[in-house]
C-alpha cells in the first residue's frame, strides 16, 4: 500500500514548511534514504529523506507551497498502484479515523485544497467557532468528507492548543470549584479582563526572552542616603529606589534606542522620547502610568512625578493620557521578598524590566567573600524587535550605571 | 379534559361535527359524502346527524364543488369541501387559485372566502399514479392560501377547528395511511393555531423536519437511532403556510444538523423551502453538516407495491441521512 511522505516537524516551533524543491518527480524510483525534497523553515533549508523504497506515485504540493507539519505531501508505493485518499490521523476521533481508514483504498486522490483555490472546506458552524477564536482554517485539520472541517475539529484544535499551555485542566478545576456552594465567584470583567487579554496577547504574539543580572547596590544606596534630605526639603517626599532605577533606565535607554522601540503593524518605531511606564498595584489589578521624558527629569522632579502618578493610580484617578504612550516599563517587586521574576512585556513596547529585592549576599571580590547589598534585574524583551546581544548590552550598561551612579550625571 | 381514543378520521369527523353544532354557517359538500360517507368514510354518520341540507352530495365535478364553496363562502357561509383524492385538485385549481386565494385581496378586504378544502393525499394504498400524489407544495406556493398537513388525530382535530374558524381559504391535506391511526383525543372542542410547529420528539444531535406520514417514519427512525446513542429531534411543521420558522431555526441552532423529509417529490418540494429558510436565518452559523433533503423520487407513483415503497422515503432512508449528517454509518 502506498505510504505518505509527511511534511517533517523539524523543531518545536515549526508549524509549517515551504517546499523549496522536489528532487524526485512523479513516476521516478526512490530508495529509502534518498534525498527527495528540500524544505525551508525558519530561514533554514533542510533536505528531507525518503523513508520508503518505491515509486513516487503522487506529489500533492508543488514547489513554493507552504504546508502544515505532519501533513502528507506525497505518496510513495508500488508502480501503478492506486493511491488512497489521504486522511490525517486525528488524535481526537478514533471513530472518524477508523471510518476514513477503511475508505482509503477506494477513493483516489483527486482533489486537495489547491483545487478549491486554496480555500478550506468548513461548515458554517466550524467557521464561526474558528472566527471567535481567531484561528485560521488552514491550521485546522478536517475529519469530514474531503477534509471538511467540522465544529468538533475546531474544538479539538482549540483543546490541543490549551493542552500545550501550562494551565492544563484549568476548566476542570473551575468546575470543581463551582460545585462548592460556599465559594465566591465573579465574572472576569473590566480591568481583570483587559489585563488578562493583554497579557495573553503579549505572551502569544511576542517571543519573550528574559535576561537576569545582579547589581551591587552599595553606591545607589549611598546616593539615595545623600539625596533623601535634599529632596525631602525640596518637595517634601522621600526618594525611593524605584526612582533611582527609573532614572538609570532612562539614561541608559538613550544609548539603546532599539530597547525603547515600539512594534506596531509590522513596523518598528524608534521613539525619540523616553517615556517609562511604572507598574503600580491597584485593588482591582494593575495599572501602568507613564512618566514622560524620564531621562531629562532631575531626581526631585522624577520623584514627584512618579509618586504623584502612583498615588493617582492607587486611588483610581488616572486619566487615559497618563496610561498611554509608554516606550518601556519598569515593574518593581523589591518591596516584597521577591528575588527575581520574569515580567511580561507591555506591548507594543519592546522590553520590560523586573526589579527584585535588595538583599545582602556573599559576593566574591578580589578573591574574598564579602557581603554586598545585591539586587536582581530581569529584562524581558521581544525577540521580534531585538536580539539577545543588544538586550544584554543594555542590561550590562544599566547594571554598570546603578553600580556607578556618577554615570547618571554624564 | 376528557379524552377518547380516536382514529385520525374520527378526529376529523369530530371536529366537523362540533363546529357544525356550534356554528350553523358551517356545512359540508363533496362527492358521495352522504350515506356512503366519502371515499375514506370520514363523513360517515354526519348526514344522519345534520341532514342532507348541511351534508351536501355533489355531482362529480371538482371544479363545480370548489366554485360552489367559494360562492357560498363569499355570501357568509363556512363551507368544508371534500375532494376524494388530492390528485383531483388539478380540476379545481382555477376556483382555488384564481378565485378563493385572490378575492379578499382584490376587493381590499370587502369580501372573504372562509372555506376549508379537505383532501386525502399520499401513497401506500396501491392506488397508483393518479391517486397517490403529494401535491401540497403547489398550494403552498399561492399567496392567499393556508396549507395544513396534520400527522396525528390530536393535531387533525385541533387544526381542522382552527381552519374552519379561519377567514381565509385553507387547504387541509389528510394522509390516507393515517386515517386508521388512533390516539387519545380530547372530546371537547380545542384549537391548534395554524403556524405553530410541534416538536414531536426532543433530541440534541440532529433535527429531523418531517411532514404528514413522514413524522411517524421519523419517530420510528428515532427509536432505532436511540439504540446507537443518536438523539434526533423530530419537528412537524403541521402547517406549511404559515410556516413556524422560529421553532425550526431554534432547533437547528441547537443541533447544528438537519434532515428534511417529506413524501412529495424531492425536486422543487417543500423541503427546498425549509432548507432555504434555515440557511437564510441565524441558524446558518450553527450548521455543521450539509442539509439532507429526503423526498419522493421524480417518478409517477408505481402500482407495484414494492416499487411504490421505493418511490418514497422509508425509515432506513431517514436513518442513513441522519448518519450522513453525523458522518457515521455505511453511507459516509
Amino acid at each position: 500500500m502506498a505510504k505518505e511522505v509527511f511534511m517533517p516537524k523539524l523543531g518545536m516551533t515549526m508549524e509549517t514548511g515551504t517546499i523549496m524543491k522536489w528532487l524526485v518527480q512523479e513516476g521516478e524510483e526512490v530508495t529509502a534514504g534518498d534525498i527527495i525534497l528540500e524544505v525551508m523553515t525558519n530561514k533554514i533549508n533542510i533536505e528531507v529523506e525518503a523513508y520508503e523504497t518505491g515509486t513516487m506515485l503522487k506529489i500533492l504540493y508543488e514547489e513554493g507551497e507552504e504546508v502544515p507539519v505532519n501533513q502528507a505531501i506525497a505518496y510513495i508505493g508500488k508502480k501503478g498502484e492506486e493511491v488512497g485518499e489521504f486522511s490525517q490521523p486525528t488524535m481526537n476521533s478514533q471513530l472518524n479515523s477508523q471510518v476514513t481508514e477503511d475508505k482509503k483504498s477506494e477513493e483516489p486522490v483527486t482533489e486537495k485544497k489547491e483545487k478549491n483555490g486554496g480555500k478550506s472546506r468548513a461548515t458554517p458552524s466550524a467557521r464561526k467557532l474558528a472566527r471567535e477564536h481567531d484561528l485560521q482554517l488552514t491550521e485546522i485539520q478536517g475529519t469530514g468528507p474531503n477534509g471538511r472541517i467540522h465544529r468538533k475539529d475546531v474544538k479539538a484544535h482549540i483543546d490541543n492548543q490549551i493542552d500545550t499551555l501550562p494551565s492544563v485542566a484549568y476548566e476542570d478545576l473551575a468546575q470543581k470549584v463551582e460545585h462548592k456552594k460556599d465559594t465566591e465567584t465573579f465574572k472576569v470583567t473590566g480591568m481583570r479582563k483587559i489585563i488578562g487579554d493583554r497579557m495573553k496577547q503579549s505572551i502569544s504574539q511576542a517571543p519573550h526572552v528574559t535576561l537576569h543580572s545582579e547589581v551591587d547596590m552599595s553606591e545607589a544606596i549611598r546616593l539615595r542616603q545623600q539625596l533623601l534630605p535634599i529632596i525631602e526639603e525640596k518637595i517634601g517626599l522621600r526618594i525611593s529606589y524605584t526612582e533611582i532605577i527609573l532614572k538609570a533606565v532612562g539614561v541608559t535607554l538613550r544609548d539603546h534606542p532599539m530597547m525603547n522601540a515600539t512594534l506596531v503593524n509590522g513596523e518598528i518605531y524608534l521613539n525619540s522620547r523616553i517615556d517609562i511606564g511604572l507598574a503600580v498595584s491597584h485593588s482591582d489589578g494593575l495599572l501602568v502610568p507613564v512618566i514622560q521624558g524620564v531621562d531629562r527629569l532631575g531626581m526631585a522632579q522624577l520623584s514627584e512625578q512618579s509618586k504623584k502618578l502612583a498615588r493617582a493610580a492607587r486611588e483610581g484617578k488616572l486619566i487615559p493620557n497618563q496610561l498611554q504612550g509608554g516606550t518601556f516599563t519598569v515593574s518593581n517587586l523589591g518591596m516584597y521578598r521577591v528575588d527575581q521574576f520574569t515580567p511580561i512585556i507591555n506591548l507594543p513596547e519592546t522590553a520590560i524590566l523586573g526589579v527584585g529585592q535588595i538583599k545582602e549576599r556573599p559576593i566574591g571580590v578580589n578573591s574574598e567573600i564579602v557581603l554586598k547589598p545585591m539586587m536582581s534585574l530581569s529584562l524581558s524583551f521581544d525577540h521580534r524587535t531585538v536580539d539577545g546581544a543588544p538586550a544584554a548590552a543594555f542590561l550590562t550598561q544599566l547594571v554598570d550605571t546603578l553600580e556607578h551612579p556618577a554615570n547618571l550625571l554624564v | 379534559m376528557k379524552t377518547k381514543d380516536m382514529s385520525y378520521s374520527e378526529a376529523i369527523r369530530d371536529a366537523i361535527s362540533l363546529k357544525m353544532h356550534e356554528d350553523e354557517d358551517v356545512f359540508m359538500l363533496g362527492e358521495d359524502i352522504g350515506v356512503y360517507g366519502g371515499a375514506f368514510g370520514v363523513s360517515r354518520g354526519l348526514i344522519e346527524e345534520f341532514g342532507p341540507k348541511r351534508i351536501r352530495n355533489t355531482p362529480i365535478s371538482e371544479s363545480g364543488i370548489a366554485g360552489a364553496a367559494v360562492g357560498s363562502a363569499l355570501t357568509g357561509m363556512r363551507p368544508i369541501l371534500e375532494l376524494q383524492f388530492s390528485d383531483f385538485i388539478t380540476i379545481a385549481t382555477d376556483q382555488i387559485i384564481n378565485q378563493a386565494a385572490k378575492i379578499r385581496y382584490m376587493y381590499g378586504g370587502k369580501g372573504k372566502v372562509p372555506m376549508v378544502l379537505r383532501t386525502p393525499s399520499g401513497s401506500g394504498t396501491g392506488a397508483a399514479a393518479q391517486h397517490s400524489q403529494s401535491l401540497e407544495v403547489w398550494m403552498a406556493h399561492i399567496p392567499g392560501l393556508k396549507v395544513v398537513q396534520p400527522s396525528s388525530s390530536y393535531d387533525a382535530k385541533g387544526l381542522l377547528i382552527s381552519a374552519i374558524e379561519d377567514d381565509n381559504p385553507v387547504i387541509f391535506y389528510e394522509h390516507k395511511l393515517l386515517y386508521g391511526m388512533k390516539e387519545p383525543v380530547p372530546e371537547e372542542l380545542y384549537r391548534i393555531p395554524l403556524g405553530k410547529a410541534a416538536i414531536k420528539r426532543e433530541g440534541t444531535d440532529v433535527t429531523v423536519i418531517a411532514t404528514s406520514i413522514m413524522v411517524h417514519k421519523a419517530l420510528e427512525a428515532a427509536k432505532q437511532l436511540e439504540r446507537e446513542g443518536i438523539e434526533i429531534e423530530v419537528i412537524d411543521p403541521r402547517t406549511l403556510v404559515p410556516l413556524d420558522e422560529e421553532t425550526i431555526i431554534a432547533s437547528v441552532s441547537k443541533t447544528s444538523r438537519v434532515v428534511i423529509v417529506h413524501e412529495a417529490v424531492k425536486r422543487a418540494g417543500f423541503g427546498a423551502e425549509i432548507a432555504s429558510v434555515i440557511v437564510e436565518s441565524d441558524a446558518f452559523d450553527f450548521l455543521d453538516a450539509p442539509i439532507e433533503r429526503l423526498g419522493g423520487k421524480a417518478v409517477p407513483i408505481p402500482y407495484n407495491p414494492e416499487l411504490e415503497k421505493h418511490a418514497v422515503p422509508q425509515v432506513s432512508d431517514i436513518i442513513n441521512a441522519v448518519k450522513r449528517t453525523l458522518q457515521r454509518g455505511e453511507e459516509v
